[in-house]
């Protein structure tokens, strides 16, 4: 082992030291909030081949950012050049010295500023590869910070539109960490000016710049700054939203060993307290927001989080969210913003106590077996005409139905969740349960994409349960119901609960394809905009639920559709009351397209039916 | 004590009083949740309710309770909603209902 020292790599061991010390402390007292399934989970699973998985996860998102790629190419290869790039550093240098001193282990002040003790170094071929390796890492560092750089001054340049607004500790840290990449430049610069030796970069700087004597001095303090630059990064980075770095990489292991968050609002405790320290705030979620600048008070998941993180005051931001889904969606993280809300929200409205013990018996002790069991919600009842048509679609296809909310219907439950009170949604459950199981049916359909998602993801119901788009295409391919394509233009408007709440993006619009032509929208599918009226928002004021649906209408109207369409009849709702455009649920639209002539059957069906 | 003025009575607990104070679980309410200061009392949200086919749930009528002190008998009343918010699709005056029976029944 090669031990050479010089005072100035003092900073950085003790920020090292200090940063290693911190992260230990923090780790181990939210580890220690692991329930204790969960440590049986990481016994179970330590050993297997889920390891090696989030170790190939660990590469692919922490270091190569392919998710960022994914949404935005640019921001990819920022993130990507900053973070693989530093890797390829740390790789490099450990490899620099072991080729070097033939010795594998050497102490770590020693690879990092490995130019200052050794400027010139020869040897082999394999001398070139390593200088030129080394010089290529550390171009990409650099160009990822230009990048950066170039962010920070025009965000629009990167592809963004809106991005983060960090707090003063998390730019004092953001300081250091720029300043660490053009000191090394400098530093290895000075030393190749110096005493000869350096790559592409730094032996050309040296010339350039550190060649003269007068120059010598400053070798010395460059070496020194760089240094400081890396302790004090070092020392802010487990107080900064730096720590998702290595936090990020704990969390892919965890989820990968199969942990399961933990019940309740506990951001310092087990799977919680990791999910929100991996949050980067690198504001990919802002772009994707429907509600972005509309408010008083910016409550995105990336403020949310960072809040939640602070233990700041986040009761407004919990509350006044749409709960779309969108930033969920497209966290490069996986941060399941979305719970955190929820259990934010649970914590806020703890003390609220709801009961429906006034609800009366709903068993039904026997019943005729009945096709359809069709389900319209609370919603559905301020908008009979969907319930109308597609009870009238039902009767063309044939179908015997029950409509088992016609008179009274009680609420699903999913806006109780939705509000945190999930445990009082109790009654209503049961209700409902005892209702659609004792109905004899052979499906449950439901109008709602809002009862849809709690149906199929609360209730244990003896019948499958169908949302009335999946129906009716089902109906179509069936051939139960025909429709010949009109000279007709729908946008199709993505409902939160149906889309990026239960994945479903496609019968509708294969239903809207049969009927005319399916005009593609700026933001669609997984990327849809809210309506502005997501039950999930509680505290939102109206005006600023209009921006949205504003914002969102402009985007469904762009292309002139002659009708904008939705299967949910809160979004028809709202979009309805302000869009010029009409706004019509996928069931109108469906029974309206039926050809008033009946076509005249062909000979063959003619003759089968003579013949029977 | 009922007063008689033309043969109207006015309960003395519900008579109008502007210049008394709200009690401050009310004032922190109405902070909280502004737009309830907006309602008209006009009954739409009692009209559409889930809850009110099966039980006494009128939204305006909490709203009435809370403005006349009547803080007890309004947090009974707020446990029935099912918080579907169809309220506040039909509301005229843009009241955030759901969030201000969260905050209600809270008291």
């Amino acid at each position: 082992m090669v031990s050479k020292f010089h005072p100035f790599v003092l900073p950085f061991s003790i920020g090292f030291a200090l940063m290693l010390a911190v992260l230990t402390v923090r780790y181990v007292i939210w580890l220690r909030g692991l329930s204790s399934d969960n440590r049986k989970r990481i016994r179970s699973k330590f050993f297997t081949v889920n390891t090696w998985k989030a170790l190939v996860e660990i590469f692919r998102e922490s270091l190569v950012h392919l998710k960022i790629y994914k949404v935005n190419p640019m921001l990819g290869f920022m993130h990507m050049s900053l973070a693989f790039g530093w890797f390829l550093l740390i790789v490099g240098g450990k490899l620099e010295t072991w080729y070097y001193t033939g010795d594998f282990a050497n102490e770590m002040h020693y690879a990092i500023f490995f130019r200052y003790f050794e400027p010139v170094t020869s040897g082999f071929w394999m001398n070139g590869v390593m200088v030129f390796f080394m010089e290529f890492a550390l171009l990409m560092v650099l160009t990822g910070l230009i990048l950066a750089f170039a962010k920070r001054i025009r965000k629009k340049l990167m592809g963004m539109q809106n991005t983060t607004r960090h707090s003063p500790g998390n730019r004092i840290a953001l300081t250091f960490l720029w300043f660490i990449f053009p000191l090394r430049l400098f530093a290895e610069s000075a030393t190749a000016g110096q005493h000869g030796g350096g790559g592409f970069m730094t032996a050309r700087i040296g010339s350039w710049l550190f060649n003269s004597a007068g120059a010598a001095s400053w070798e010395l303090p460059l070496w020194w700054a760089y240094s400081i630059s890396l302790g004090l990064f070092f020392i802010a980075l487990p107080f900064s939203r730096y720590l998702h770095i290595p936090t990020e990489m704990v969390l892919i292991l965890l989820r990968r060993w199969g942990i399961e968050p933990e019940k309740g609002f506990n951001p310092n405790k087990g799977l919680q307290a990791f999910e929100v320290h991996s949050c980067s705030s690198c504001g990919i979620c802002l772009d994707a927001c429907p509600a972005i600048n509309i408010g008083q008070e910016a409550f995105q998941a990336s403020y949310f989080v960072r809040g939640v993180r602070e233990n700041s005051e986040v009761e407004a931001k919990a509350t006044s969210c749409l709960s779309c889904g969108s930033c969920t969606s497209i966290c490069p993280v996986g941060v399941d913003v979305e719970q955190l809300r929820l259990d934010k929200r649970s914590d806020i409205f703890s003390k609220a106590r709801f009961s429906h013990s006034y609800l009366p018996g709903s068993m039904t002790l026997w019943r005729d077996t009945t096709e359809v069991v069709l389900f319209t919600g609370c919603m559905g009842r301020s908008n009979p005409k969907t319930t109308v048509a597609f009870k009238a679609l039902l009767k063309e296809a044939r179908l015997s139905f029950v409509h088992v909310d016609e008179k009274d219907g009680v609420c699903c439950g999913r806006p109780m969740a939705l509000a945190g009170a999930l445990d009082q949604s109790l009654m209503m459950k049961e209700y409902n349960s005892n209702l659609i199981n004792g109905q004899n049916g052979q499906v449950l359909v439901t109008t709602c994409p809002i009862c849809f998602k709690y149906f199929t993801e609360e209730y244990n119901l003896n019948i499958p349960v169908m949302h009335h788009s999946q129906f009716l295409w089902e109906l179509m391919k069936k051939g139960k119901i025909k429709r010949d394509s009109r000279d007709l233009k729908f946008a199709y408007h993505d409902p939160c609960e149906l889309g990026r709440g239960s994945g479903c993006y496609e019968p509708p619009r294969s239903v809207l394809a049969q009927l005319g032509e399916l005009l593609s929208v700026d933001k669609e599918r997984d990327k849809a905009l809210c309506c502005g009226n997501n039950l999930g928002s509680l505290s939102l004021p109206e005006s600023d639920r209009r921006q949205i649906t504003a914002r969102t209408l402009a985007v469904l109207s762009a292309n002139e559709p002659d009708y904008i369409v939705s299967s949910c009849p809160l979004c028809k709702q709202t979009l309805a009351r302000q869009s010029s455009v009409e706004v019509k649920d996928l069931a109108e639209i469906l029974l309206e397209t039926k050809p008033l002539r009946v076509k005249v059957p062909s000979y063959s069906y003619v003759h089968q039916e003579a013949g029977r | 004590m009922t007063k008689q003025y033309f043969g109207f009575s006015v309960l003395e607990q519900r008579s109008v009083n502007l210049d008394s104070e709200m009690p401050a679980e009310l004032e922190s309410l109405y902070q909280k949740e502004p737009s309830l200061r907006a309602c008209i009392a006009c009954g739409n949200c009692a009209a559409v309710c889930s809850a009110g086919h099966f039980a006494e749930m009128q939204f305006y009528r909490l709203n009435v309770m809370a403005r006349r002190g009547l803080l007890h008998e309004m947090v009974g009343k707020a446990a029935a909603c099912m918080l579907c918010g169809r309220c506040q699709m039909s509301c005229p005056r843009g009241v955030n209902i759901r969030h201000a029976v969260l905050m209600m029944s809270q008291l």
